[in-house]
């Protein structure tokens, strides 16, 4: 559905480029989430995708259509929240629905209540913008991206300023959107907890290049994570490095093929007074820190 | 061309809605509203019976709502046109590119020159729409002054010699030289909308192109013989080709 190839852009000659070298692909009924710090290059790369930044090198295409050359044709087909949705404040959420349709050939009445009543504004839609709460002013960002029906839905830390029961609901439709339409979904967010419960897969950026492409499930499996706790933290630390295993954040990190309670028994030996030794989930956080350390690559090339 | 017509049509409601159009319109009214006060009350209507009775006279009929609405058209524009033109124009993309809602414009499929082109119109547009209120206005209050008919003379500074026109003709010649007036309206819509395109304030749009636009008035009058080769070239010396509509027998260009 998305495909993201060798796609490098440099604003500035005297800085590294923005986006350097990235490429990927999310297929039809995917949910494809851009992680990156602060600066990574996840709204440059959004931006190309869009067709709202030409990049230096390569090319995006969206179901086939290439992005930076038959723009129109390949943004008929996504739809997107890019970065806080500002709408105009002194007009009505309908009103506001109406304009930004118009520009993609108009939408008919009932298709638009149809949407409105999906992300629950129909009692407020003919209130003014300026009385809306943040959590409806994303519903809305919602509702206008889905008109008229995309098969692409690029979403921009679309949960940014969402109280806990938003993020929740928000998270919900996209999972429903993906199941009940089978939009295909990039999300860009710096929320690991959000990437993972709704992402199929995950591309992680750092200063402008991919450094890990993979399922979400995927990843971590040649390694185990433990949450221990000791007396003497600097000594748990030397121990464990010292039977091979790595701490990465918080988490302590041993490969698979190591036993945990060898490794247990080699702390306590150590005399590392140990408190609490559990095994854990592999989290997106642990594999966030790790290829942000540079000690895991790509899962996928 | 019928979905180009709607999204204009979507962008002129946009540009009506706004608060800021019922003030600026209110005020444009209440500038009328002085000036025929203070003309009618003052110095102002004297002279212009003097000028009348010199050029024209019947002073009763040349003394009309016409030939107030053309003295209040003139001067509510002078004084307001320029800033609130280009405060519309120079807000049109800056404001929104600074609040955020070119964004959401720029996501859907449509390229930037027909979306640059369709806020250029509906500031043309609104630009006409405004004029004519005025005009309108202005028209309403001369006849509530002096009472419908009558005779219409036209006199100012850059017209050679002093129009005379009967009710409808002068009617048909106020209307078509407004309509005139806000198409040479175009350059300064055009430099507040190009600078509003540039990464600037909405209000840097503004000021800058009041000063080009006062810089430019100021060097096209200028009384020295240096400048005579030059003063066709002012934007606001050709801004007042308007004036020529008002003629007594307009001087269309004939090759």
């Amino acid at each position: 559905m998305l495909s993201v190839e060798s796609i490098t852009k440099q604003f500035d000659r005297n800085r590294p480029p923005a986006v350097d070298d990235l490429s990927f692909s999310v297929e039809k009924g995917r949910i494809c989430g851009l992680l990156g710090h602060n600066g990574a290059g996840k709204s440059t790369a959004l931006g190309v995708v869009l067709g709202m930044v030409y990049p230096d090198a390569g090319g995006v295409t969206i179901d086939e259509v290439a992005v930076q050359h038959e723009r129109e044709k390949a943004i008929a087909k996504v739809g997107a929240i890019f970065e806080a949705p500002a709408f105009y404040d002194y007009l009505s959420g309908w009103k506001n629905l109406k304009v930004l349709t118009s520009y993609s050939g108009g939408v008919s009445e009932s298709e638009m209540m149809e949407m409105v009543e999906w992300v629950g504004l129909e009692e407020r839609i003919h209130d003014r913008i300026s009385k809306y709460s943040h959590g409806m002013r994303q519903r809305l960002a919602l509702a206008q991206a889905l008109l008229p029906r995309p098969e692409l839905l690029i979403l921009d830390e679309p949960t940014d300023g969402l109280d806990p029961e938003g993020i929740v609901e928000f998270r919900e439709q996209v999972l429903e959107l993906r199941d009940r339409l089978g939009l295909t979904v990039l999300l860009s967010s710096h929320l690991l907890s959000e990437v993972e419960q709704v992402c199929d897969e995950i591309v992680i950026l750092q200063k402008g290049k991919k450094v890990y492409e993979g399922g979400v499930q995927d990843f971590g499996s040649d390694d185990v994570t433990f949450a221990i706790e000791a007396e003497n933290s600097d000594a748990l630390i030397f121990a464990w490095e010292k039977i091979g295993g790595r701490k990465v954040g918080d988490e302590f990190l041993i490969s698979q093929d190591q036993n945990p309670s060898d490794c247990l028994a080699a702390l306590v030996n150590e005399g590392v007074k140990v408190s609490r030794f559990t095994q854990q989930e592999n989290s997106l956080e642990s594999l966030y820190l790790q290829v942000s350390s540079g000690e895991k690559k790509e899962g996928k090339a | 061309m019928r979905l180009f017509c709607q999204q204009l049509g979507w962008e002129l409601y946009r540009l009506f809605a706004r608060r800021r159009t019922y003030i600026g319109f209110g005020i444009f009214l209440l500038v009328e509203i002085v000036f025929y006060l203070i003309w009618t009350r003052g110095g102002g209507a004297r002279q212009l019976e003097r000028m009348i009775e010199r050029f024209a006279g019947g002073l009763d009929e040349y003394l009309s709502g016409l030939t107030l609405a053309f003295l209040m058209v003139a001067f509510t524009m002078l004084l307001l046109g320029v800033i609130f033109v280009s405060l519309i124009a120079g807000d049109i993309l800056a404001k929104e590119s600074e609040d955020g809602n070119l964004r959401l414009l720029l996501v859907r499929p449509i390229s930037r020159f027909r979306l640059l082109l369709l806020k250029f119109l509906s500031c043309q547009i609104y630009t006409t729409t405004l004029f004519l209120f005025v005009a309108a206005s202005s028209l309403f209050i001369g006849c509530l002054g002096q009472g419908w008919g009558g005779k219409m003379l036209v006199a100012a500074p850059d017209l050679p010699k002093v129009s005379l026109f009967d009710w409808w003709e002068g009617m048909g010649r106020y209307f078509f030289a407004i309509l005139g007036f806000s198409v040479v309206y175009l350059p300064v819509i055009g430099i507040a909308f190009l600078l509003g395109s540039l990464r600037v304030k909405p209000a840097t749009a503004t000021i800058v192109t009041i000063a080009i636009l006062i810089a430019d008035r100021i060097m096209g009058k200028m009384p020295l013989e240096a400048f005579d080769p030059y003063r066709d070239y002012f934007i606001t010396s050709r801004m007042d080709a308007w004036y020529l509509l008002l003629y007594q027998e307009i001087p269309w260009v004939s090759d």
